[in-house]
């Protein structure tokens, strides 16, 4: 028994279903932490943002909006939530499928490269090709546009990772060495990524001149490091739980 | 140490998907993009509500919006 402790056993594979159990465990983990990211760093980001429309539209009454601030605090906690454990579902059956194919000899080292890729693909690739504005920067009338070009970035972030782990596994199958195929993916996924910022369209939207550079560019930052903290904490609680099971089963 | 590495590797077992597994995916999608960007269209009124209550939500997570 203590043997099998020591080393990762391969025997069987874990079923689904509680391994989605653990993934979803993992979400709610990675929307607390990333919630209380939002509601620490993120909404005092936000928050000058909001006085500046305010002032734009003459010291209008908060009273009047459909919904207060306070609970679109509440809202911007459990919006995160929901993308969180969302994020989760979503991983844990793509997971699912390509564990025996991702790299790393226990389930936390392959449950880590998974959620790295999703960080990359639906934090990093967005923030280079369209980083996160606060309010008071959009136009109302491109988040048509700008909508699109979020999801055509998103799909360019994922095919790209399907196009570099196909590249990895055609390159592993012929026998090259380990490096020469890190090598070719990281070329592959270089390329690609270039060529989404190069051929999708920018953000149509310029930021008004009354909007300072900081309030921006804090605000970038505080969105990136929530994102950051909500795929840190899936990955790690997640590799945990799942390594945990793997070993049980 | 290639050779070895790939006897791990293929030492471990492919895991079953059940259909449901997608279905779910899909399902939890749908529901981010209800949280996301839905201004009505399927929700109707209540998406006014919705679109207001997960307004930082769109914000902080880097998602379009006004
Ligand atoms: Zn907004």
């Amino acid at each position: 028994m203590a043997a099998a402790l020591d080393s990762p056993r391969q025997g069987t594979a874990p079923r689904f279903a509680p391994l989605l159990g653990r993934f979803a465990l993992a979400g709610v983990a990675a929307g607390a932490a990333s919630g209380a990211w939002a509601l620490l760093v993120t909404e005092r980001a936000i928050a000058p943002a909001l006085a500046l429309e305010e002032s734009r539209a003459g010291g209008h009454e908060h009273g009047e909006e459909l919904v207060g601030r306070g609970t679109q605090l509440v809202g911007g906690f459990l919006g995160t939530v929901v993308a969180a454990v969302v994020f989760s579902v979503v991983v844990a059956a793509v997971y699912a499928g390509v564990r025996h194919r991702l790299p790393g000899r226990t389930d936390v080292g392959r449950v880590a490269v998974l959620t790295a890729v999703g960080f990359g693909v639906f934090a990093l690739l967005p923030a280079l090709k369209m980083p996160a504005n606060p309010p008071a920067v959009g136009d109302p009338d491109t988040v048509g546009t700008r909508t699109a070009i979020y999801v055509a970035v998103l799909g360019a972030g994922v095919v790209t990772a399907l196009l570099v782990s196909a590249l990895v596994g055609t390159l592993r199958a012929r026998g090259l060495h380990p490096s020469a195929v890190a090598t070719a993916a990281v070329l592959l996924a270089v390329a690609l990524v270039a060529a989404t910022v190069l051929l999708v369209p920018d953000n149509p939207d310029t930021i008004a001149a009354d909007v300072p550079a900081a309030v921006v560019w804090d605000f970038r930052l505080a969105s990136l490091g929530q994102l950051a903290v909500m795929w840190t904490t899936l990955g790690l609680t997640a590799g945990y739980l799942v390594d945990r099971l793997a070993r049980r089963s | 140490m290639t050779s070895a590495q790939q006897t791990t590797r293929t030492a471990v077992p492919r895991m079953a998907v059940p259909a449901y597994a997608w279905a779910l995916a899909l399902l939890a999608l749908f529901a981010l993009y209800l949280v996301a960007q839905d201004n009505g269209a399927v929700l109707a009124s209540a998406g006014d509500f919705a679109h207001e209550f997960f307004h930082d939500a769109r914000h902080s997570l880097g998602m379009p919006c006004h």
